[in-house]
């Protein structure tokens, strides 16, 4: 049994599925509420491999919402993401990719540091952040949508805003090692790490967003922040492939210009329908087929009965993890979305 | 990313605290007192399982004189008074159905929701508390488990002939709880007990006794949040 564990990209949005979904009692209710709402499971799955293999998982809903970092709930923030872990593992689901903010919250806030959890101690090993994954095909991304648009990598800029972090970092790896890129353009805010990685892959160039965006054919947007960014398109190449991997996504709806392709970044398609409700609920285009690769992690490692936190920590993805995921990715029929 | 504040040290002897302390402790106390009570009644109530129901009503009797102790560790004087005005509506509710042998509401009452709320606030309270109490609460917060278990385990057994009674009781019920929680908001702030984390444990809780008694998902989230916003 694999899980997953979700939440809804903001308050509004929250209130319109509790009440498409025919839950009063939370659909008028504000986020003082929702700081209070217990995880509940509300979805369960069915996948089919196209190896013919079949397996079942749940998704938990955490009830947390990006408004809680904006207003600085950190505690509510902290306690649903817990609290959704600690209802997983009672459930007795062997593997659970942390959704959205669930993994960054847990990094951010070093919540590893809390095992017992009422009358539940946790056990890491049933959860990963899905992160090896999401690196994985925000690389393939890279390599087949450039291609898609006459972009050669070879003589290409490539930008990585968000350089440092868990998957940030894990793209450069990949880019540096697999691929013949010819620059890299390095991203983030905190100089120290930024050095650090650029010690660590011998290459890169560290520049602010403001001068890197405009040398760049392929902007990998891997940063998570509760509140977007404006990207003026006018100042970006063109062609340029801009992949939104953030969380949540929203350059598509901000970046529209003819030259500039916007790919949702870190999203998978399955050869198969999946018997699901909850991706229409988070508006993918192909509900019954598209998906996070994160949540997808969860899924491979349940049809290769990997239990074990695959991804887990900050900084530690290598190419060959990359590698080992992308094989049974493949394997399994899930491909990266292009554009 | 914002970050997280450091929890602020708490002064345990501090004239603010001690005042807040004087009504929780008081609750905790007069809370054990009530639910030795209710026990014995229930025991009248279930001849079948009257020993088990004694015996739960002795660890009861055994909780309140441990959260006297924790008191006098502390130099406070108990405001029993306060108490026992704070549970008067769920006391008269719980000896109403006990007059008409409502055992079902009887056990709602007692086994899940003020066994819930016991749990949920013992479990917020054990990581703020001073040495001794922590110590003692961990102790009962153990027995509590094993009392919200015998409800679950009754209720289950009679779910098809109790679920009508349940949603009525819980109806009449359970927006008492969120009225009493409100009313000491402000003391459990100043004893580190933040409103929405009782909330949100005393629902996860409550939540799973329903679903262990045999409700499903979406009957849970409707009646463990029933009456919260009007609260």
């Amino acid at each position: 049994m694999f899980g997953l564990i979700g939440h809804l990209t903001s308050l509004e949005h929250a209130q319109s599925v509790a009440k498409e979904l025919g839950y009063p009692e939370y659909a008028d209710q504000g986020l003082d509420f929702w700081c209070s709402a217990p995880p509940q499971i509300v979805d369960t799955i069915k996948v089919t491999s196209i190896t013919g293999q079949t397996i079942e998982g749940k998704y938990v809903e955490s009830c947390f919402l990006p408004e809680m970092l904006a207003t600085r709930r950190i505690k509510a923030a902290t306690r649903k993401v817990i609290n959704a872990m600690a209802h997983a593992q009672k459930h007795g689901i062997n593997i659970t990719a942390l959704g959205g903010f669930s993994s960054i919250i847990f990094e951010n806030f070093n919540l590893q540091q809390i095992r017992q959890v009422r009358n539940v101690k946790l056990e890491f090993d049933r959860f990963t952040t899905g992160n090896t994954h999401t690196a994985y095909i925000i690389c393939r991304q890279v390599e087949q949508a450039s291609q898609q648009l006459g972009i050669e990598l070879s003589k290409a800029t490539v930008a990585v805003c968000g350089a440092t972090g868990d998957i940030g970092s894990a793209v450069c790896r990949w880019l540096d090692a697999r691929t013949d890129v010819a620059e890299l353009l390095l991203i983030a805010r905190n100089q120290e790490r930024l050095q650090d990685l650029q010690a660590e892959l011998g290459r890169g160039k560290i520049l602010d967003l403001e001068e890197a965006l405009p040398q760049a054919d392929v902007i990998v947007w891997v940063a998570s922040m509760p509140k977007g960014v404006e990207i003026d398109p006018l100042r970006l190449k063109q062609p340029c492939l801009l992949i939104d991997g953030g969380y949540p996504k929203n350059l598509a709806t901000k970046v529209q210009h003819p030259g500039v392709h916007v790919l949702n970044g870190g999203i998978v398609e399955h050869s198969l329908d999946i018997d699901w409700r909850i991706m229409s609920i988070v508006n993918m285009d192909v509900p019954a087929r598209q998906l996070f690769a994160c949540f997808a992690e969860s899924m491979l490692l349940e049809f290769e009965k990997w239990y074990t936190n695959f991804s887990w920590g900050r900084n530690r993805i290598t190419v060959e993890k990359m590698d080992q995921i992308g094989q049974v990715s493949v394997k399994h029929g899930f491909r990266p979305l292009l554009v | 990313m914002p970050q997280l504040e450091a929890s602020t040290e708490i002064d345990f002897y501090s004239a603010h605290y001690q005042d807040a302390y004087s009504r929780i402790n008081a609750i905790v106390i007069e809370g054990e007192q009530e639910a030795f009570e209710n026990y014995q009644s229930l025991a009248v109530m279930l001849p079948d399982s009257k020993d088990q129901l004694l015996g739960l009503a002795k660890m009861e009797s055994r909780h309140r004189k441990g959260f006297e102790a924790c008191g006098r560790n502390l130099k406070v004087t108990p405001d029993m008074e306060f108490a026992q005005q704070f549970f008067s509506r769920l006391h008269q509710n719980f000896q109403a159905a006990s007059a008409e042998n409502k055992v079902v509401t009887c056990l709602l009452i007692q086994s899940l929701i003020i066994e819930c709320f016991a749990i949920a606030a013992y479990n917020i309270y054990i990581p703020v508390a001073d040495d001794f109490a922590r110590k003692i609460t961990e102790g009962v917060v153990k027995d509590e488990y094993s009392h919200l278990n015998f409800g679950e385990e009754w209720l289950k057994a009679n779910f098809e002939a109790a679920k009508a009674e349940l949603e009525t009781a819980n109806r009449q019920n359970l927006p008492l709880v969120w009225q009493m929680l409100n009313q000491v908001e402000d003391d459990a702030h100043t004893l580190g007990m933040e409103k929405d984390a009782l909330v949100e444990d005393f629902m996860i809780q409550y939540g799973e006794a329903l679903s262990n008694i045999g409700f499903t998902t979406r009957d849970i989230m409707r009646m463990s949040a029933y009456g919260l916003s009007a609260a």
